[in-house]
Parts: C-alpha cells; sequence; structure tokens
C-alpha cells in the first residue's frame, strides 16, 4: 500500500471525503477507482459511491464497487464474514477460498447462528460474539471493511472484464409505506 | 464562450443540464422518478436518493452528448446544494465534486430557490428587480428579487405548499400522483361553485397564505357525498377538483394583487415573474396573469420545463454567482434547509435542521 488514510466520523464525511482524496492520492496517476459499496450507513454509502461514479466519468477511468464483506473474505479457507447491520443485528455472508458461497443477509445474531456451520472461521464485527453461540474457537475481529483488500478485487474485477457502474448494497427495502386509506368508491 | 454544468437531484428529479452563458440552453436532461413513487401516494425520501445516486453519471453522459461537448469543454459545475430531500442533494454534491474535481473545473453550490427565482433572466433576460411568485410542490413564496444574490421574502404559505395540496386532493379522490394535471384536468368539466371551499387569512393583511385547511374541507365535503350516496360519481369528482382550484387560484391571485402593490411602491410597477409546477395551472395562471395587467406589471413564466425542476436553472444561477467572483471548494457542504432571505423571520419549519422558510 503506497498512501492510506483513516479518519472515524459520526458525520461529515460529504465535507471530508474529497480533501482526504486528494491528500492520499497526490503524486500518484490513479488507473481505476475501488469503492466500498457497504452494506453499512445508506447515508455515507452513497457519499462515497456518487463521487466515485463522478470521478470516474471525468477521468475516464473504471469506477469499481466491492462490498465490505467481499474485502473481509480469507483467500483460503471457508469463513462466515459479519458486519455491523445497527440494532443489534449483523451482515452476514459465507466464503470459500474468497468466493462466496451465499448472498449477503441481514441477520439477528441468534439467526446466524442457526443458518451457519460451526466449522467455519468467523471474521468481522462482533467475531467473538458470534464465535460463541457457534462454539469456534476460530475468530478475528474486524471492524471495518478491508481497503488494501477492495483494491485487490476491484483490480481483478477489471482484469477479469467484469465491471459495473458501482451501486450501494443496501440489503433492505427503503422505509416506504403503501397509503391505509383506500380511494372513494366511483360510482357510475 | 463559457458552458456550465447544471446538476438538480434534491427533490424527485436526477435533472442536468449544460448552458451557456449566452443563455443558449445546449441540453436540458431530467430523468423522472415518478414511476418509483406512484405506489406510496408521495415522494419517498430514501427511494429517492437510492435513484440519484445510481441515475447521475447516466443523465450527465446524456446530457453532454446531447450538448455534443466533452466534459473538458466546461467551464464550471455547478450543482444544487440545497434546500431539499437530503439523501438526493448529498447524492448530487457528491458528484459535482467528482466531476469538477477529476476534470479539474471550478465548483458552485447553488440555493435550489435561486434557481427558480432567477430562471426569467436565463429565459427572458429580465433586469432587477422583480416580483418572483415561486409555487410548487415544496414551496410557495413572494420574493422581491433585487441582485443575482439579494432577494426579499415579502410573505408566503404558512403551512402547505399548493402543489402539496393539489397532491393530497387527487389521493383523496383516486387520482394518481403528480396530482396537478389530473385535477385540472378533473375540474376542465366540474363546477367550481358547487362547494363553498374557504380561503384562508384573506381578511389578514400581508401576503402570508395557508393551504392545509383547504385539503381538509375538501375530504369533509367528499366524506359528506360518500355518506350519502356510498361512493362519488363522475361529476362530484369533477366539481370537488374544480371547487378545490378556484380556491387555490382565487388566494394566490389576491394575495399575488397585494404583493403587487407592495412590491410597486418600492420599486416600481416592473415585471412579475412565477415558477414552480403550480404555475403551470391554467386557472392559476390565468389569476395571476389579471393580477399583473391590474397593477400595471408585465407577467413572464418561463416554459413549464424550466418552470419545473431542471438543470438549467443551476447552471444559470450558478453562472450568477461565479460571475460575481464566488465559488465553493471540496469541503462545499449539503444542506437541507436554506431559506434565500438569509435576514426574514423564520415563517415555516425551525429546531436544529432550521428554518425551511
Amino acid at each position: 500500500m503506497l498512501a492510506h488514510a483513516r479518519e472515524e466520523m459520526s458525520k461529515g464525511q460529504a465535507e471530508r471525503l474529497m480533501p482526504m482524496l486528494s491528500d492520499v492520492s497526490d503524486g500518484f496517476a490513479v488507473d481505476a477507482l475501488a469503492v466500498c459499496t457497504g452494506p453499512g450507513n445508506f447515508t455515507g454509502i452513497r457519499i462515497a459511491v456518487a463521487a466515485a461514479r463522478g470521478l470516474a466519468l471525468s477521468r475516464g477511468i473504471p469506477a469499481v464497487g466491492v462490498s465490505a464483506l467481499d474485502s473481509l473474505a480469507p483467500l483460503q479457507g471457508e469463513a462466515l464474514v459479519v458486519a455491523d447491520a445497527r440494532q443489534g443485528r449483523l451482515y452476514s455472508q459465507l466464503f470459500r477460498d474468497g468466493q462466496a458461497v451465499n448472498a449477503p443477509d441481514m441477520l439477528e445474531i441468534d439467526e446466524i447462528a442457526q443458518a451457519a456451520p460451526q466449522c467455519w472461521h468467523i471474521v468481522g464485527h462482533r467475531a467473538e460474539e458470534v464465535a460463541e453461540r457457534l462454539a469456534s474457537t476460530d475468530w478475528r475481529e474486524a471492524p471495518h471493511a478491508d481497503l488494501a483488500a477492495i483494491a485487490r478485487l476491484a483490480a481483478e474485477r477489471i482484469a477479469a472484464g467484469t465491471v459495473e457502474r458501482p451501486a450501494p448494497l443496501y440489503l433492505r427495502p427503503a422505509d416506504a409505506a403503501v397509503p391505509s386509506e383506500a380511494p372513494p368508491t366511483l360510482l357510475p | 464562450m463559457t458552458l456550465i454544468l447544471g446538476i438538480e437531484s434534491s427533490c424527485d428529479d436526477t435533472a442536468i443540464a449544460v448552458v451557456n452563458t449566452d443563455r443558449t440552453i445546449l441540453s436540458n436532461r431530467v430523468f423522472s422518478q415518478s414511476d418509483l413513487h406512484a405506489d406510496f401516494g408521495g415522494i419517498v425520501p430514501e427511494i429517492a436518493a437510492r435513484a440519484h445516486a445510481e441515475r447521475l453519471d447516466i443523465v450527465a453522459e446524456a446530457a453532454l452528448t446531447e450538448a455534443g461537448v466533452a466534459l473538458g469543454d466546461i467551464d464550471l459545475v455547478a450543482v444544487t446544494s440545497g434546500p431539499g430531500l437530503i439523501g438526493g442533494v448529498l447524492s448530487g454534491v457528491m458528484f459535482a465534486k467528482g466531476m469538477a474535481a477529476g476534470a479539474d473545473i471550478p465548483l458552485i453550490g447553488v440555493n435550489h430557490l435561486a434557481g427558480h427565482a432567477l430562471t426569467p433572466r436565463l429565459t427572458d433576460g429580465l433586469e432587477f428587480p422583480y416580483l418572483m411568485l415561486l409555487v410548487s410542490g415544496g414551496h410557495c413564496q413572494f420574493l422581491a428579487v433585487t441582485g443575482p444574490d439579494e432577494f426579499t421574502r415579502m410573505g408566503g404559505t404558512i403551512d402547505d405548499a399548493p402543489g402539496e395540496a393539489f397532491d393530497k386532493t387527487a389521493r383523496l379522490l383516486g387520482l394518481s400522483q403528480p396530482g396537478g394535471p389530473l385535477v385540472q384536468a378533473e375540474a376542465e368539466s366540474g363546477d367550481p361553485k358547487r362547494f363553498a371551499f374557504p380561503r384562508p387569512l384573506m381578511d389578514r393583511p400581508g401576503f402570508d397564505m395557508s393551504f392545509s385547511g383547504l385539503k381538509t374541507a375538501l375530504r369533509r365535503a367528499r366524506d359528506k357525498i360518500v355518506e350519502e350516496k356510498g361512493g362519488i360519481t363522475r361529476q362530484d369528482r369533477a366539481d370537488l377538483c374544480a371547487s378545490f382550484q378556484q380556491a387555490v387560484a382565487d388566494v394566490l391571485r389576491k394575495k399575488t394583487a397585494r404583493a403587487l402593490t407592495a412590491f410597486a411602491a418600492e420599486h416600481g410597477a416592473t415585471t412579475i415573474a412565477v415558477a414552480g409546477g403550480v404555475a403551470a395551472n391554467t386557472a392559476v395562471r390565468a389569476g395571476l396573469q389579471q393580477a399583473a395587467r391590474d397593477a400595471g406589471f408585465t407577467f413572464t413564466a418561463p416554459p413549464l420545463k424550466l418552470c419545473t425542476d431542471n438543470g438549467a436553472m443551476i447552471a444559470w444561477a450558478g453562472w450568477e454567482r461565479y460571475r460575481l467572483g464566488q465559488s465553493d471548494d471540496m469541503t462545499l457542504a449539503a444542506r437541507p434547509r436554506w431559506p434565500l432571505d438569509k435576514t426574514a423571520a423564520p415563517m415555516l419549519g425551525s429546531g436544529k435542521r432550521g428554518a425551511k422558510a
């Protein structure tokens, strides 16, 4: 890794992202952009995805979206990767040798215990807690997406020619309710 | 030649335009989201934000292609940085930053309301000062426009915007969204005098308006018919629409007449310009034109494509700021609330997000 920056912040990402990007990429001729598509905070993901799409268009370079779960998957072996979904829930996905085995999902911690094979290695947010439920001793706590892995996976996808425009990985529908009140009957 | 890319994503339209500073609009693309929100009877902020984030680059490509220019030909990137639905505004601002930083072009944040208020200068080359009535789904206010960055709010709605009232009326009567054009179409075969709907605040001095009581009155009238007949007939629906529309048009006409008198006393009788989707309603527009004639003002309304949300108005308003020597850097923030008139007392909204208008 040639350069790297991370700042913890609960708000203000929209104001800080571009100055940080400028500092980190200063002096390098960047050939492609990789952006984390979540799952996670919707607003934060959109901030990064929208900026990446703008930069890709203006620079004429590809932008590649990589999920946080993909970035944490070990290259070898079987692993259950988990990330924070707030309100006590977790995003989770199973991987074998770095390849996804199932689709990512959002689950209660108890549901993960039922869904996952017990022998697997556990990586991510609250990994120790998940490991306890699965009676596993093989775990690694990882609170954040792995930036270097995101860049590496993006490079692999560009080489394989499988690049689409980055899009946030939401894993839950927009909070919207169909109106409860029916319109009046239209009489002939 | 100076070319401006204007980006607008503060509500339910992803809109991007290329405008020349000689007032030529080279392209003006609008990607509407109405189909995404149709089932919900109103705009769902999270659905809007999701769509904007994944459509901005697609619309930008289309706008540049239609204009026949490359990004390298663009001299300024202007973007709505508020007020509006924050998820969409944020997506637009970040996309604009990416465009500006990547191509090394200056960036400028634009107040969405200034975009509407300065549109007559793009379309008609209107000189200052003029009176602006902004009347849409989210806003309703009278602005004395005396400079590119000088807006005095004379008055406005204290609750719902008229466009909101049209949408709610459509919903209450089983018409689809957006409600304005459909309510107008129904009203054509209706009796505007059958229902005596209220004209709130008409007896009070000043230019403030209220439209929330109107929809309650409409609901009561509808419920009364349903109670009697078990439903409403097509004629009932047309009459409800016509009576509702007449009430809105009356309030806007009379309050506009008052605003014109007050504006003329200070600046002379010049021009009144209207913008916003509701200005496209023929009954509303006829009333405003009458008020303008009576007060000796010229009336102007931009074509509908430039009256509703669009990127061209943002490009133009960005240019108006930029040529005063203003611009923004990569720390430009998105603001959910941002009153145009910084000095007027808050009329609508408060708390930690600040005044809405």
